[in-house]
């Protein structure tokens, strides 16, 4: 028996390769931990059994990165039919997927495409959401990406088209805080307009990360300290809206576990100031 | 104004294409929007380099990060990913290989990458459908006369690889952590190469603790086990050995790889339920009215 089947609003970590064995020996006190659903797709292996072990002393999420939500191609049944084995068997507190698109006609670039903001590009992953959601069984949660180039055809703003997403399929919305910098940076917008636009009740996670800068824009490459100009923007948003789920992504050069942890620390800070607003 | 599936196909060939020139669909801010679409090209092909050299370690240590990298770049090009998991991609780079002119000096390197992505899906496989204990049991309760048309199933992980190269040797030497005599006597293939998972170590060891066996086997062992791996039948099978390996001992063939757990199923035909144990044993029920 599990007892603990909701995500707490607390930090939690993303689970890479190279920390599972830290994990599952020493038991570190982190609130939950999050995986990339692909990663356990096998049929079986020591890989999942690692999983089922921590998944027995930890909440967990699920956050994939292939399902490719916005995509004129059907969506994947296989893939579909892989997650919804998975999910049945590890019972995860939280599902989630990204809004964007990973390739068309068949071919996959097996990263996070962007989308422009129009009524096409709305309906139609809007269906694909709502197919999701039916075909697993479950409400799923949505991450805003970053992007690095933006569409002359867009005819709203990325937060419109966000929001209006969570209010037509009723699904849930993981906020990526970083991304939404990202972005603000990368297409000179206000990012306390994008967050105040965010529908409050429907978010149920909040993701961290790290970027990096480059001559051309700002690039989400989870490969460093979440940045103190995030940090900022996560504790105004956590002040408004109150503690959520918070997780610390880095996914690649992934540092020891003990950096990852004095990120969740910080983060804990934060929630443990909404907490006191809150009571 | 271009549909939506336009503006994907568009986007996508310009990122196939390493293309660093907007297209003209997406808005110009300043200069760098040209530099911005190169961002998606350079992430993507960095995740495909990391994806590959995390499943094939000892071609990239053989050729050269470099060379890997180039070999990576081209396969990526001539085979794109059609799949949402990146774990499963990179099943055709050994064949890739062998028709790439960088690595016409190495006739061994399609082998070492075969290897490397059987170790690589038996990391993966589901688990046995069942025990050798049950896999006997079954076996003992088939009517002699239903035995030729018996099908078996090679378990989830099972993999079988076969070199005219020393290929255990060669993987071996390019083990990051191999540290003993690195010459390899080319003349001492071939190799025949079973491949498994070990079922017993994983539990305590973690995530990459997974143990991988690999065994050199004799060539009628290896002519058999493919023939059950392609579906045929015990009589089938067995003439293929014997073809192989005019002594080969079917009785002793059986008791080592049912022992061992290679083989996890009996039935009417493994490959109408390759994954379900229980559906086989069903079809042995058939065989003995």
């Amino acid at each position: 028996m599990r007892s603990n089947d909701a995500l707490p609003a607390a930090a939690g970590l993303g689970l890479r390769a190279p920390h599972v064995k830290h994990v599952l020996a020493s038991r570190p006190p982190v609130a939950w931990f999050e995986v990339h659903s692909e990663n356990y797709f096998a049929g079986g292996g020591p890989a999942l059994d690692a999983l089922e072990r921590i998944r027995s002393s930890y909440p967990l999420s699920l956050h994939g990165v292939g399902l490719s939500l916005g995509s004129t191609d059907p969506l994947s049944r296989m893939h579909l039919d892989k997650l919804a084995r998975l999910i049945a068997r590890v019972e995860p507190a939280l599902v989630s997927e990204h809004l964007c698109w990973c390739g068309v006609g068949g071919r996959h670039f097996n990263d996070l495409l962007p989308l422009p903001f129009t009524a096409a590009a709305l309906a139609n992953i809007c269906a694909h959401i709502d197919e999701a959601q039916h075909c697993l069984g479950r409400e799923i949660a949505v991450e805003n990406v970053s992007a690095y180039v933006a569409f002359d055809d867009s005819t709203m703003c990325e937060w419109e088209f966000v929001a209006e997403i969570v209010r037509r399929t009723g699904c849930k919305l993981l906020l990526d805080v970083n991304n939404v910098y990202v972005n603000s940076v990368n297409h000179d917008f206000e990012a306390d307009r994008y967050l105040a636009a965010m529908p409050v009740d429907a978010i149920a996670e909040i993701h961290l990360a790290g970027f990096e800068a480059s001559d051309a824009c700002l690039i989400d490459t989870h490969g460093a300290p979440v940045a103190p100009e995030v940090w900022a923007l996560y504790r105004k948003t956590i002040a408004r809206i109150g503690p959520r789920p918070t997780l610390i992504e880095w996914d690649v050069d992934i540092p020891d576990f003990a950096v990852l942890e004095a990120e969740a620390e910080t983060a804990a800070a934060v929630l443990a100031d909404g907490h006191a607003v809150a009571a | 104004m271009p549909s939506l599936r336009e503006i994907q196909q568009r986007f996508a060939g310009d990122i196939a294409a390493g293309s660093t020139i907007a297209p003209t669909f997406v808005r110009t801010s300043g200069t760098s929007t040209g530099e911005r679409m190169a961002v998606y090209c350079r992430t993507i092909r960095a995740n495909y380099r990391n994806a590959m050299s995390a499943t094939y370690p000892a071609v990239r240590r053989i050729v050269g990060t470099l060379s890997f990298n180039a070999a990576v770049d081209a396969y990526v090009d001539a085979h794109p990913s059609r799949c949402g998991d990146l774990n499963e991609y990179g099943d055709a780079f050994g064949d890739f290989l062998h028709g790439y002119a960088e690595a016409d000096e190495l006739p061994y390197l399609r082998d070492v990458a075969r290897l490397e992505w059987a170790i690589d899906e038996a990391h993966r496989a589901a688990e046995p459908a069942l025990a050798p204990e049950a896999v006997l049991t079954a076996l003992s309760h088939v009517a002699a006369g239903a035995l030729p048309e018996l099908h078996l199933g090679l378990e989830p992980s099972c993999r079988l690889v076969a070199s005219a190269f020393p290929l255990l040797r060669i993987w071996q030497v390019n083990q990051a952590d191999y540290d003993g005599d690195l010459r390899v006597d080319f003349t001492a293939g071939p190799h025949l190469l079973r491949i498994r998972r070990d079922r017993n170590a994983g539990s305590s060891e973690g995530a990459d603790g997974a143990r991988i066996m690999i065994e050199r086997i004799d060539a009628g062992h290896h002519e058999w086990l493919s023939a059950i791996a392609q579906g045929l039948t015990l009589a089938q099978s067995l003439e293929r050995a014997v073809d192989t390996d005019p002594v080969f001992d079917l009785q002793a063939a059986l008791q080592k790889f049912i022992g061992d757990g290679s083989i996890d199923r009996i039935g009417h035909d493994p490959r109408a339920s390759p994954r379900s144990g229980a559906d086989s044993v069903t079809g042995l029920e058939a065989l003995r009215d």
